[in-house]
């Protein structure tokens, strides 16, 4: 005889049931998702995302006399084109906001809800935030959503950068931000964060670049931000806003070092060969070496014997200066011994 | 007041029985003023309490009768012609809900042709027009102060109707047979209280009593499909500790002619009126808590 069947429900259904419930038990309550009339939205004016273009403009048009009416009519354009996949696709994000008295506020979203508008569409998926989320939540929502973006200036992310950690110090009392806790704080790598910080911390004269949209990148920020010398740091300045990249910003800081370590106690490695012999060194400005000769002839008071083999020296060919430098290291020795 | 909504898509599980055992149990036993609501065009619970007629103008659906205060010589009374079903919510007109046999029980009876055609309503019109009216009916202050408990039965669909349930209900109860299509049914119902869950507010929350085995027969099937359910972790604890198993007094019991009427005035001791008595107990005090 065969054995006795057993009964269950199918493996499918099973996951099914156990999936359904687990979605219940952890996110109910938090947010909902539902279906905005997008009459009941309102703009956040606090989002560090600067749009300069308004409900009022999508919805009657922009005023020709509006002193913005440039800008916002390039806004404009850059929204149709939104709208433009609006309309085949629909929004695929819900975008978010919380309950403010009869209005929903946008804490994510602000250009999708404009667009939608330009679209034609009536309504919106939304999430909605069952209370108004924590400033610093709200803040690190609007940070996350913006971060992904590309259109944001430098000086629109730091300002979200400073809310956020003015926030932090708001329920945390005022600890002092380092890269790590940014780091944590904003979910950003270890670089990142210590370039934001830098940034938040530069000389005034940054800042005003930063602010003014002539500087829009973070690591060069960071990089100019961290020059000690005022002349140094203005060259670099001018050098970013010329377009150099940030190897040729480098180069400038090089110079900055040098310089500050000519100040500084001279620090040899004691490892090694024993020294009995001085390195010369090198370099590829010629001037340099006819500098020294100069100096040393007139300050030697060499007599003309000496130094002719200067003056047929052919100044523009390296293995002619090395040649005559070379010489010159000669007769010092030979009038240093004497 | 608490709204309690038995759910389940598979047609023939029971929801009707169910809802006709728990509203008598409520209003018999626990002394509650309750409202039963026919949420299904078949009108089975409504026919339960009043001699449904059939209605000239769709002679496959059912209609209330005339209600007992209706007067026509009243002037209150003329722009009513004296029928009163649940589905007037959708129409803009006042439920005036009928008295039954039993004491402070009270039914909104359903109205097939008038419940049909809400639920055929367009798409875009259909969560203005159906899904919230339910809830806005049952949130009105009369309605609030006049009842303790409401009991609603449901159409077997996912449809406008029954979400319209799921969004006025404070508790939902799923009963189902151990059987595979019953038990997909589950799963139809746990997917509407997952949407609901996810847009209500906090403070009021839906919530779902559990699944309640049905016609429950000692046969392997039954039994091995009822363990499958326990034993899961996540759907386990939904499973509810009682069952109705088969019994062919609760099916004469709905006889038009039956006598008595209700379960619970059968004989002490009667073995399926214990039964009842002990899942609507359990019901009850989960509902109650």
């Amino acid at each position: 005889m065969s054995k006795k069947k057993r009964f269950g429900i199918s493996e499918a259904l099973t996951r099914g049931l156990s999936e359904t419930i687990h979605v219940v038990e952890h996110h109910s309550g938090m947010f909902r998702n539902v279906v905005l009339p997008l009459s009941r939205i309102e703009l956040d004016p606090d989002n560090p995302r600067k749009l300069i273009i308004d409900l009022a403009d999508i919805k009657q048009g922009i005023r020709p006399d509006d002193p913005d009416h440039q800008r916002k009519q390039e806004e404009l354009e850059r929204l149709k084109e939104l709208a433009h996949t609006i309309q085949a696709n629909g929004v695929i994000n819900p975008v978010v906001v919380y309950k403010r008295g009869e209005l929903y506020r946008v804490v994510a979203g602000e250009r999708r809800c404009l667009a939608a508008i330009l679209a034609g569409k009536q309504e919106i998926d939304a999430r909605i935030f069952n209370e108004k989320p924590k400033e610093f939540e709200l803040k690190l929502i609007q940070w996350t959503e913006n971060t992904a973006r590309e259109d944001l200036t430098l000086g629109e992310r730091m300002g979200n950068v400073r809310e956020i950690i003015r926030e932090y110090q708001n329920q945390k009392g005022s600890v002092e931000i380092n890269a790590s806790l940014l780091k944590n704080m904003m979910g950003l790598s270890l670089s990142q964060a210590s370039y934001y910080l830098a940034v938040l911390n530069a000389p005034e004269d940054v800042q005003f670049q930063i602010q003014n949209g002539n500087i829009r990148n973070l690591d060069k920020a960071a990089l100019i931000a961290g020059i000690e010398s005022p002349e140094i740091r203005k060259q670099a300045i001018a050098a970013c806003i010329n377009g150099s990249s940030i190897k040729g910003l480098r180069s400038i800081i090089n110079q900055q070092r040098v310089l500050k370590k000519a100040k500084l106690v001279l620090q040899t490695s004691p490892r090694g060969r024993h020294a009995a012999k001085i390195n010369m060194g090198a370099t590829n400005n010629i001037e340099v070496i006819k500098k020294i000769i100069n100096c040393v002839i007139t300050q030697m008071q060499l007599d003309h014997h000496a130094t002719a083999i200067f003056s047929q020296t052919n100044w523009t060919d390296f293995r002619q200066v090395t040649q005559a430098f070379r010489k010159l290291i000669e007769i010092l020795e030979f009038k240093v011994v004497a | 007041m608490e709204i309690i909504a038995f759910v389940n898509n598979k047609g023939g599980v029971g929801k009707t029985t169910c809802s006709k055992l728990m509203a008598e149990y409520l209003s018999k036993k626990k002394k509650s003023r309750t409202l039963c609501i026919d949420f299904d065009p078949q009108c089975n619970f409504s026919h339960q309490y009043l001699h449904m007629e059939i209605d000239p103008a769709a002679p496959e659906g059912l209609m209330p009768p005339i209600h007992p205060d209706y007067n026509p010589n009243d002037e209150d009374d003329q722009n009513w012609d004296g029928r009163s079903s649940i589905a007037e919510i959708f129409y803009g007109q006042g439920v005036i809900p009928y008295p039954t046999y039993v004491e402070s029980l009270d039914i909104a009876p359903g109205h097939a042709e008038k419940l049909l055609a809400a639920e055929s309503v367009r798409r875009s019109e259909v969560v203005d027009k159906v899904h919230k009216q339910l809830a806005y009916f049952l949130n009105s202050s009369d309605v609030q102060a006049a009842y303790d408990a409401v009991v609603i039965d449901t159409a077997p669909s996912k449809g406008p109707l029954t979400i319209s349930v799921i969004k006025a209900a404070t508790h939902i109860i799923i009963p189902s047979v151990m059987e595979e299509q019953p038990v997909q049914g589950i799963y139809g119902m746990l997917q509407l209280w997952m949407q609901e869950s996810l847009v209500r507010e906090k403070s009021r929350p839906l919530r779902l009593i559990g699944i309640l085995p049905n016609m429950f027969k000692q046969t392997r099937l039954h039994k091995d499909i009822l363990k499958s359910l326990q034993d899961n972790l996540a759907i386990g604890k939904y499973v509810l500790p009682v069952k109705f198993s088969q019994r062919i007094v609760f099916a004469e019991i709905d006889a038009a002619d039956s006598n008595p009427r209700s379960i619970f005035d059968f004989p002490e001791q009667h073995v399926a009126k214990t039964e009842a008595e002990e899942v609507c107990n359990h019901l009850a005090e989960r509902i109650f808590a």
